[in-house]
């Protein structure tokens, strides 16, 4: 049997063992283990194991669990509850003003944390609930939470470009400085959509009635203090890390510990939100991690199998595609990937086989990073594998409906698609900031 | 439910909800490390160079031996746009059938573990690094993971089992 036909066989077991709905990391890691030990014979029972030590020796997934831990620890505190109400008052008056707070607050969040799970639980516990009692759409609402989220995979910090920089050996902080425009860009797009939707159909986001703004200026200027926190979270994060003072690892263990001070000195911490964080951390990170450990021997049976010439010859030779047009397949074969594969899998599969191919072909990796995030947080919102979707059904109140929230996302999708186009065409948006910051 | 079975379930549930409920705190412990080598570095100028590869074993503990308790909190994400429409009951027998693809890959991973650990304790392997810790130990304790994540997956089995019967294992 030909390579590609045990690739293509491996491939098509994997999705219908993912239909039976099996854990995806059981699937995943079955297929691999299976298939190595039909190739390979005694020494393909190495191969999972194998892949557990290459987990052992990425030192920088350490920042996984702490950044996850962080999440939740803000999203206890009542950090972001403060930062609503300041938004709250501030952007009031405008139709749409809260779901356009709730982006600026999502951004906000994301430039502390570096997954979309605080942004989630942030939302769905704050925002949710007061966009809901103010008469906004509910679409709107839970399209606007999901959203903006997603951002926090592309403000730095960012666990998906660390997960990135270690598969395609890219530094980290050059990786998390592209994300900034590009997340800035989609947090705009957002905002401009919003505002155009409210003001033309001014029923799904009324502005707050003038009593429940009403508040002297002094009362509105000491609001403004509730961004003193986040930013010395952000500094003491991101700040340290890129003067090079702590390293990226120990960056996200000061994140945790910060969050964790915030959170004591705002009189939230107690026993049961020290567990209840405890267990949500290693809940979640074990899901990922266990994804990885079985997508990481997927994708080593992938590559003793010679799939990354495989997949050049195919789109260079056979489909004699342009540089271009090798770009956009690998952009359109994630996001039809990303309908069956789980998100983080598809990055540990796929992406070791695409980036050779993207270097050699002279774009720059840390470009196609952003590119691969982006599509990422596409991924993270659409049907059937979005983190986002989970989390939402999980956390979003009873009058939410499941078609409500597959239906909130098309505009956001929409918007995002655009970013990603105008990121393919304008890599300064990405690479300008690293360039000017490093000096290249 | 044969009582044995029973047993069985409630056993190896409480050995790993404890083994779970330690392995949470391991994050405090990472924590600990990764601030005590950082502060140490930049304000005494004290570099300690056991600290990432400790933060690493810390890390690779944490989620291998807490991978049987977050088994048992069902956190791990499955892709669900049949499976969610199914029954409670349908989805115990599926599960019942295909949970024996997973105990297949965790026994491969055993199985490897087993003899990579063996290797080392043999040769008194040694990481590369100017450290140079023995691997080992660390090997030991992500073996004993992956076999608690396989008795969890046997224990799951048997849960299933009973919710396709429609009788309580409890």
């Amino acid at each position: 049997m030909s390579y590609e036909m045990i690739a293509l066989l491996m491939f098509s077991t994997l999705m219908l063992m993912l239909i039976t709905g099996q854990r995806v990391f059981g699937a995943v890691g079955f297929v691999a283990a299976a298939a190595s030990i039909l190739l390979w014979g005694k020494g393909g029972y190495e191969m999972p194991f194998n892949a557990s030590i290459v987990l052992l020796n990425w030192y920088p997934l350490l920042t996984l669990p702490l950044f996850i831990f962080m999440g939740y620890m803000l999203s206890e505190s009542g950090i972001a509850s403060d930062l609503y109400r300041m938004f709250h008052v501030w952007m009031g008056p405008l139709n749409g003003g809260l779901a356009i707070g709730t982006i600026v607050l999502m951004v906000a969040i994301s430039a502390m944390n570096g997954l979309s799970v605080a942004g989630m639980a942030i939302g769905t516990s704050i925002a949710l609930p007061e966009m809901l009692k103010r008469g906004y759409d509910k679409r709107m609402v839970t399209g606007v939470i999901q959203a903006g989220s997603s951002l926090g995979i592309m403000v730095p910090p960012s666990i998906v470009l660390v997960l990135y920089g270690m598969i395609a050996r890219q530094p980290v902080s050059k990786l998390w400085l592209a994300g900034v425009f590009p997340g800035l860009l989609l947090a705009a797009m957002f905002i401009i959509y919003i505002a155009v939707k409210c003001m033309l159909n001014p029923d799904m986001g009324p502005s707050l009635p003038v009593e429940e703004r009403k508040m002297e200026w002094t009362e509105k200027l000491r609001l403004l203090g509730a961004g003193i926190l986040p930013l010395l979270i952000i500094v003491s994060v991101t700040g340290l890390f890129m003067m090079g003072v702590t390293s990226l690892v120990e960056s996200s263990a000061v994140g945790a510990v910060t969050a964790t001070i915030a959170a004591l000195v705002k009189g939230r911490l107690n026993r049961k939100v020290l567990d209840d964080t405890l267990h949500k951390t290693l809940s979640v990170s074990c899901m990922f991690m266990w994804i990885i450990l079985a997508a990481l021997c997927f994708g080593a049976v992938f590559d003793g199998l010679g799939a990354v010439h495989a997949i050049e010859s195919l789109f260079l030779d056979k489909w004699g595609l342009s540089p271009w047009g090798v770009l956009i397949m690998m952009q359109v074969s994630y996001l039809l990937m990303g309908m069956f594969l789980d998100d983080t899998a598809m990055l540990v599969i796929v992406a070791p086989l695409y980036i050779p191919l993207v270097i050699s072909l002279g774009f720059d990796p840390v470009w196609y990073g952003v590119l691969y995030t982006v599509t990422c947080q596409i991924a993270y919102m659409t049907p059937p594998f979005g983190y986002n979707l989970f989390l939402m059904k999980a956390m979003a109140p009873k009058e939410i409906t499941l078609v409500d929230i597959y239906s909130s996302i098309v505009p956001f999708v929409i918007i995002m698609t655009i970013g990603l186009g105008l990121v393919m065409v304008f890599p300064q948006i990405a690479l300008w900031l690293p360039a000017t910051y490093f000096g290249k | 439910m044969p009582n044995a079975i029973k047993t069985y379930v409630r056993y190896v549930e409480a050995i790993n909800r404890k083994l779970g409920k330690f392995a949470m705190y391991l994050v405090f412990v990472m924590m600990g490390i990764l601030l005590f080598s950082s502060i140490s570095r930049t304000f005494f100028n004290v570099p300690h160079i056991w600290a990432i590869e400790m933060a690493q074993f810390t890390m690779a503990a944490y989620y291998l031996l807490g991978g049987g308790f977050s088994m048992m909190l069902g956190s791990h994400v499955r892709m669900d746009v049949l499976y969610g429409r199914w029954s409670p009951k349908k989805r115990a027998v599926t599960d019942a059938i295909t949970v024996f693809c997973l105990i297949f890959y965790l026994v491969v991973l055993l199985i490897g573990g087993l003899s990579s650990t063996s290797y080392s304790l043999e040769y008194n392997q040694r990481n590369y690094s100017s450290w140079g810790p023995p691997v080992a130990p660390i090997k030991i304790i992500m073996v004993i993971g992956i076999f608690m994540m396989i008795l969890q997956s046997i224990a799951t089995f048997f849960k299933d089992l009973a919710k396709a019967k429609g009788v309580s294992i409890k």
